[in-house]
């Protein structure tokens, strides 16, 4: 069962994206996508990234989603759409569960399952990464983040402007007027 | 390739459809915004990890800047919308009529 724990995730991963975007109340959307986003962590960590996960949790969920629960605790209703309490959401939400069970189901089933949509994917035990040689006593990963600072100076500088420039755009549109 | 990468695309046309056929919240799109810019992030880094591809790991924190600066701005905007009309739903958004 170990060989397909990354499956398993990314499955729970898609059961999770259905909960949101079936679209109950936003408050209980935020709390999926929270759930979501702790799964995909786990995914990319079982892929040996483990400063890329460290990124996800810090910023997408501690900076993002942070800002998205308390927008959504200030412009929210008084009776909160639940799954169950309406039946469009929960349709949605049984059609997009039915549809990957299917998937899982027909991926699992057979060994040697091919699927060709516009690439051939097969394997869904393959988790392993293929290995071309030793990369000595550093993380890869991390290095290619830090070649950010050194390669990618023309990255930091446009990134960083574009973020002063957001900033400003957003005092500007919220001054109103 | 891994059948991992499956689930991530199936993941990312979710929310897709999320995002396009909308209810009564705005918030609720730009949830599913997010979950888009989740997904993507995921499929990237599994692609470089899997691969070895070593600088273009600086890929998934540029994208996850941008997305940060999409959130931003998509939330000031539900938020002016929040404070003209008390609500944020969707069916306040018709000043066209044509």
């Amino acid at each position: 069962m170990m060989t397909y724990i990354v499956f398993i995730l990314s499955v729970i991963f898609v059961v999770s994206f259905v909960g949101f975007s079936s679209k109950p109340s936003p408050i209980y959307g935020g709390l999926v996508l929270i759930v979501s986003g702790a799964v995909g962590c786990g995914i990319v960590l079982s892929f040996g990234g483990s400063f890329l996960g460290l990124m996800v949790f810090l910023i997408y969920l501690g900076g993002m989603l942070v800002v998205f629960g308390y927008t959504t605790a200030m412009a929210t209703e008084q009776y909160p759409e639940v799954w169950v309490s309406n039946k469009a959401v929960l349709g949605a939400f049984i059609v997009g569960l039915l549809s990957e069970l299917l998937t899982a189901c027909y991926i699992l089933k057979g060994d040697d399952v091919e699927v060709e949509v516009v690439l051939k994917f097969n394997g869904a035990g393959d988790w392993v990464i293929y290995d071309t040689g030793d990369s000595g006593f550093f993380s890869e990963e991390a290095m290619g983040i830090a070649a950010l600072y050194s390669y990618g100076t023309w990255l930091v500088i446009v990134t960083g402007w574009s973020l002063l420039i957001g900033v400003l755009v957003i005092m500007e549109v919220t001054r109103g007027n | 390739m891994s059948m991992v990468y499956i689930n991530i695309f199936l993941a990312f046309t979710l929310s897709f459809m999320g995002l396009l056929i909308y209810r009564s919240h705005l918030m609720s799109s730009l949830l599913c915004l997010e979950g888009m810019m989740l997904s993507l992030f995921i499929m990237m880094t599994v692609t470089i990890l899997v691969n070895h591809f070593t600088l273009a790991s600086m890929a998934p924190i540029v994208l996850l800047v941008f997305a940060a600066c999409e959130a931003a701005l998509g939330l000031s905007l539900l938020v002016m919308v929040s404070n003209t009309y008390g609500t944020d739903y969707v069916q306040n958004l018709n000043l066209l009529q044509c």
